[in-house]
């Protein structure tokens, strides 16, 4: 990385290829369909091209990567105009005034939703869903659930503390967990 | 302290307590609770899955045109900008 920072073609071209399968899975989730996340990873790599020699290694190189990535690809959903998704509150828990679960007798068929949809359906759905995320909770439930990245790191990335990581990652799978209920048929 | 937890109460504190942050006597209240209740059991049990479910089903493969494209991209954005080493 040193190398590549400071100016060395074939050390770029390494880092690059290292990163880019990763920084295109990333764009994918986070803008929901192919052109955009190949626009996005043009967008980062052309961006850590331009900053890298002024990486001072402060943060984990994979810290600044994913921060310029994420920005790019809200970027690139920022420029679209898209027709206004309906959000997901609908499928948050709901209960009866005890507290109880006021739904699920069958709570438990969501966690099968792989054996029970089409692949295809379940993937494009799956994609659709996390663009109903708003983006302050799309990319902690990303980074954190999808990419796998620790909470602190996804924190460092997005200038959380980690208590609002957990907090927006919790609310996030509570709506997503409910999506796929109402996939498979049952009340959230 | 078990009687006070309502299923409510367990689903706020379902992150917390599957990273291990809840102290000994929440959690034994919280696990309790969802012993007793089917429901919970089921929430539990699609609450955990859903992020293997989503990721599993966005995991995208990077496509080699991509690949491709992004490299020529790259290149056209760097003569002068960066050096290749020979000799």
């Amino acid at each position: 990385m040193r190398r590549a920072g400071a100016g060395e073609g074939a050390a770029f071209d390494a880092l690059v290829r290292r990163h880019q399968g990763r920084v295109y899975r990333l764009a994918r989730r986070l803008t929901g369909n192919a052109a955009d996340a190949e626009e996005a990873l043009q967008d980062t790599f052309l961006r850590v091209l331009r900053r890298l020699s002024g990486f001072r290694g402060q943060s984990l190189f994979s810290t600044w990567l994913y921060r310029v990535a994420t920005n790019s690809a809200l970027m690139v959903c920022r420029s679209r105009r898209r027709r206004r998704t309906e959000p997901l509150d609908a499928y948050l828990p709901r209960f009866d005034g005890r507290g109880r679960h006021r739904h699920g007798a069958d709570h438990g068929r969501a966690g099968r939703a792989e054996e029970l949809l089409d692949r295809r359906r379940l993937a494009a759905a799956a994609l659709r869903a996390l663009q109903r995320l708003p983006a302050p909770y799309r990319t902690p439930f990303v980074l954190r659930d999808l990419e796998e990245l620790p909470t602190a790191e996804v924190a460092a990335v997005l200038g959380l503390t980690e208590a609002t990581v957990r907090q927006r990652v919790h609310r996030a799978r509570l709506q997503l967990r409910g999506y796929l209920s109402h996939l498979v048929g049952v009340e959230p | 302290m078990s009687h006070a937890v309502t299923c409510r109460h367990g689903v706020e504190c379902l992150m917390d307590h599957a990273e291990g942050r809840l102290d000994r006597a929440a959690r034994r209240a919280i696990d309790t609770h969802v012993a007793g209740c089917v429901r919970c059991q089921g929430f539990v049990r699609s609450y955990a899955a859903t992020p293997r479910i989503l990721r599993r089903a966005t995991a995208a493969v990077l496509p080699a045109a991509v690949a491709r494209s992004l490299r020529r991209r790259l290149r056209a954005a760097r003569p002068g900008r960066l050096r290749t080493r020979r000799g």
